[in-house]
């Protein structure tokens, strides 16, 4: 897969701008070729959204609806000396470790998945609409939160109420597939994903995207490509970006936009595998249009096809999940009486489980009266979303191609997921869950459980009760590396995962705790580790305290087994999970402060030791483990247990890796933060104060010399003499020059060399230059 | 194996610096430090001043008295934290960076220095391990000395410590090394 390549040329790198980077903007490269590296990115709106959707989406991190102001204000407003001058941030953000950001994202990212499944007219009804994915597009956005508030009820019968609850559509047989570095491990438990899918794909020349995700890769890539954009359009057009850098440094080392999106798309499209459950649907809808001459006909057999034809799932995927029938009626052609008549007999036939969907036939553009732009898809996976980039780019039109539909439209399918959710998914899972919870969980954690379990690995007392414990010594089909989808282990682990999205974490950590010891005893290492890496992170987020001691005793240990055994077992392994466990339990450890930031810290230095991502993820996790530092603020005048300077160290090297990636924006972001917090402890107005060893401050400064060569490299010449981006380069710099005549020492000269221009003179002087020459440039 | 040793006062500037290799089983006692490792060390230093803290003022191992030497205190990749203190808040702080097979990077079976080298690599196998006490007593005996000679230069009247004086003297760093060359 070669899409930077062709489509987004990187700007020529220049090694010997980079050597003698004082002089860098006299010697840079003519602009017409810095220029015609750039081909589409200030010129293609279209473009421009689909990143900015995703920066903005990222900027909700601040949970209180101030992501909304900041965007919405005026780049000049943003920039002026009073919001620079009041370093100390907005009154809505949270201070540091206390933005559970992360924690909602996770809590978001566990969610049921719904299979979808519509016949042909359906399809050709909202395809006409201008949705060329069909029904699985029309409903995707909308399942991501479900409108109001959903009522779950827990294992002990107490009643909570979620905001954020969602569930994700899914096409009936995505998922299946794993991700490329573990495909054909399992070659017999792929099916053929030919037939009529629930979905069409968007079609792209060169990405084929897939709804799972998992690739690692390919999240880099996507994030890569965001950073490259923000990297150019810094200043021009993404004031979401340049917010970035402009807040103060307890939110800026909270939470990168970039980091979200990485762990955003780590966490979408989670595929179908048997080791946990998340990925199994739990209810799928099965649609049929009005239009069609025997609905009822249909449905069955479209069951059908889910239920033993070709679109039935491997055998460790449970098949009797609920399934939900649809009707959906054309207002335009379609009679109101006939549907009504056919919904009655659904209903007769089918029981409760059934919805009318009314849907406006035609299509519908951006002038109609009431017409609502298709809400963007949060949780799309990496591949979908750099196939929609790269089609953007390419694509000539500068319109927003994203399907526009009537309000009538957006109301009836946000009341049918409501209504799904709340009446029908919730409330089937939560039977399932107390159902297994008594007759599974409640027989296996008794007595007598106890003493089975003790049989299975003495065979001799092999008990009669259960048939399928005492057939063999395990459930565990060693050979194929899977329980089947009706043993008690299968339904242990689906109720523990049950409970887990239904956010009952308690239930969930029990469940796992007693799975963690059963798959140990099979050696079932892959699902061992799933029930380790889950037990680990459902303990981390229940919301009681959690005491060093047991943290360090049990979270730390199912951390290690879970992330070693998903690295290190058999001759599959599967990085993904362990990124994932490890990321995951790094975000939460991290919000419980004190001694936890410390193991996160420890994690995130582990995912770097361990190779486990390449060299845009590294970066982010340096930035990561720093920011797990400075959570430690120490108790105290004296601030002891501070990790002020880990978190600088930390800063520094990410600073260096972000350079070292071209990326200068971000490690200006970076350095900026370790400055802050080596003097942290010297007196405010003293902000002049150096470093306190010499060599510190000559690295500082030659990095930060490099970085605003490279980011003059990088912005090249832009900006046509707009006022807003010149009086942003001005304070900028003014900034620069400030630390720079920070430092009232002696080996200045001779590590820069000589053909530095004298910074102390003239802290204008790169500009001066600069803007000179952009005259130059205009008059040319 | 190469080593960093710096001395900081209590307002975390750097006192002294100085940096050598192991002199045992043949080497030369010159330092091996890549150009990136060099940037860096004074940073790793740096850093582990925080855990320093942290152990100086956490709750004390050993009942009752508190130790000047700290022992091996932290790590950053491959380097090694041992740290002294002196009754004044003065920390002498060693970055101990073992050779890449001592670490178990390269399969050589080369013999180490005494600290990280006879008993280091005679338990787990070839791996550097900076617990063991043979190390921990090399490492310690060099902070003894050192400790002695810096209580000899602090007791000169024309030394203020206490505003952030550079030792500059030569015969210190000529101490110093030689510390360094006899147990490190």
């Amino acid at each position: 897969m070669t899409p930077l390549q062709d489509a987004t040329p990187k700007p020529p790198k220049y090694p010997a701008d980079l050597e003698a980077s004082m002089t860098l903007p006299k010697q840079r490269a003519s602009p017409a070729s810095s220029l015609a590296s750039l081909p589409y990115r200030r010129s293609n709106p279209s473009l421009q959204k689909l990143f900015e959707s995703t920066a903005s989406l990222s900027g909700s991190r601040a949970s209180s609806g101030s992501a909304t102001p900041t965007a919405s204000v005026v780049p000049t407003s943003v920039f002026s000396p009073g919001s620079r001058l009041n370093g100390t941030g907005t009154p809505n953000r949270l201070p540091p470790g206390v933005s559970d950001e992360y924690r909602n994202l996770i809590q978001r990212a566990f969610v049921p998945h719904v299979a979808v499944l519509a016949d042909t007219e359906t399809q050709e009804l909202i395809r006409g609409k201008g949705l060329e994915g069909g029904l699985l597009q029309l409903l995707r956005p909308f399942g991501e939160l479900v409108p109001g508030k959903v009522t779950i009820r827990d294992s002990v019968g107490a009643s909570r109420s979620w905001g954020d609850f969602g569930v994700r559509f899914v096409g009936s047989n995505d998922g299946l597939g794993l991700p490329p570095s573990q495909a054909g491990r399992n070659p017999g438990l792929r099916v053929s994903t030919d037939g009529q899918r629930a979905g069409g794909r968007i079609s792209s020349s060169s990405i084929r995207p897939r709804r799972v995700g998992g690739d690692v890769p390919l999240i880099e890539e996507l994030v890569e490509r965001h950073l490259q954009y923000s990297e150019f359009n810094a200043h021009d057009s993404m004031p979401g970006y340049f917010d970035q850098n402009d807040a103060p440094v307890q939110t800026e080392s909270n939470s990168s936009p970039f980091y979200s999106l990485f762990l955003k798309r780590l966490l979408s499209g989670l595929p179908l595998v048997p080791h946990e459950t998340f990925a199994h649907p739990v209810a799928s809808v099965i649609a049929v249009s009005s239009k069609n001459p025997n609905p009822i006909e249909e449905l069955r057999k479209l069951y059908s096809r889910q239920n033993d034809g070709d679109l039935q799932l491997p055998q460790w995927v449970e098949n009797q999940y609920l399934r939900y029938y649809v009707l959906v009626h054309d207002e335009e052609t379609g009679d109101i009486a006939k549907s009504n008549q056919t919904f009655d007999a659904m209903k007769r036939h089918f029981g409760l489980h059934c919805h009318l969907l009314r849907l406006k036939g035609q299509q519908c553009i951006p002038s109609d009266d009431d017409s609502v732009r298709l809400p963007t898809c949060e949780w799309i996976s990496a591949s979908e979303e750099l196939a929609e980039i790269q089609k953007r780019e390419t694509a000539d039109d500068i319109t927003d191609p994203t399907p526009y539909l009537p309000d009538s439209d957006i109301t009836a399918i946000r009341t049918f997921v409501r209504e799904l959710v709340a009446q029908s998914v919730v409330p089937h899972m939560e039977r399932h869950v107390s159902q297994w919870n008594e007759q599974v969980l409640a027989r296996r954690r008794g007595i007598s459980g106890r003493f089975m379990s003790i049989s299975k690995r003495w065979t001799p007392f092999g008990g009669n009760r259960n048939s399928s414990v005492s057939s063999s010594s395990s459930n565990y089909d060693s050979h194929a590396g899977f329980y089947q989808a009706s043993s008690p282990e299968s339904l242990m682990r689906k109720l523990a995962d049950y409970s887990f999205m239904l956010r009952d974490f308690k239930l969930a950590l029990s469940t796992y705790d007693i799975l963690r010891t059963d798959f140990n005893n099979d050696k079932a290492w892959r699902h061992y580790a799933g029930a380790a890496e889950m037990a680990a992170l459902s303990a981390l987020l229940t919301t009681a305290p959690l005491s060093s001691k047991t943290r360090t005793e049990n979270v730390d240990t199912w951390i290690e087994a879970a992330s070693y055994n998903y690295m290190n077992r058999q001759q599959n392994t599967t990085p993904y999970y362990a990124l994932r466990s490890l990321a995951l339990s790094i975000e939460l450890l991290r919000l419980r402060g004190s001694s936890a930031a410390d193991a996160a810290a420890r994690w995130g230095s582990r995912i770097l030791d361990s190779n486990l991502v390449g060299p845009v993820a590294a970066a982010l996790f340096t930035e990561r483990v720093s920011a797990c530092y400075a959570v430690r603020t120490g108790v105290g005048s004296l601030r002891l247990g501070s990790r002020r300077r880990k978190a600088a160290l930390w800063s520094i090297l990410a600073a260096e890796s972000w350079f070292r990636l071209d990326k200068a924006l971000q490690a200006e972001k970076c350095l900026d933060a370790a400055l802050r917090l080596y003097n942290a402890h010297f007196d405010p107005a003293d902000v002049v104060e150096s470093l306190p060893f010499p060599q510190m401050q000559a690295f500082i400064d030659e990095l930060r010399n490099e970085i605003l060569g490279l980011r003059l490299a990088n912005r090249g010449f832009e900006g046509s003499g707009e006022d807003g981006a010149e009086g942003v380069e001005q304070s900028l710099v003014v900034e620069e020059a400030e630390t720079l005549d920070a430092s009232p020492r002696a080996h200045r000269k001779s590590l820069i060399g000589a053909v530095a221009p004298p910074m102390d003179v003239g802290p204008l002087s790169p500009m001066l230059e600069r803007s000179e020459e952009r005259r130059d440039d205009q008059f040319e | 194996m190469s080593y960093a040793f710096t001395i900081f006062s209590p307002i975390d500037t750097p006192l002294f610096t100085h940096e050598f290799g192991t002199s045992r089983s043949g080497g030369d006692g010159i330092a091996r430090f890549t150009t990136s490792e060099r940037a860096l060390n004074p940073f790793i230093l740096h850093s582990s001043l925080d855990i320093v803290e942290e152990v100086q003022w956490g709750l004390s191992t050993s009942a009752g008295s508190a130790p000047m030497y700290l022992k091996h205190i932290d790590k950053y990749q491959n380097c090694y934290i041992s740290c002294w203190i002196t009754g004044a808040n003065v920390r002498f702080v060693l970055l101990t960076r073992p050779r890449d097979e001592a670490l178990g990077l390269n399969a050589g079976a080369q013999r180490g220095s005494l600290a990280g080298g006879r008993a280091g690599l005679g338990a787990g196998g070839q791996v550097y391990n900076p617990t063991s006490p043979a190390t921990e007593e090399a490492v310690k005996n060099f902070f003894v000395d050192v400790y002695e000679v810096w209580l000899k230069t602090i007791m000169n009247p024309f030394f203020h410590v206490g505003s952030g004086d550079v030792v500059k003297s030569p015969v210190f760093r000529t101490r110093v090394a030689a510390a360094a060359k006899k147990y490190l």
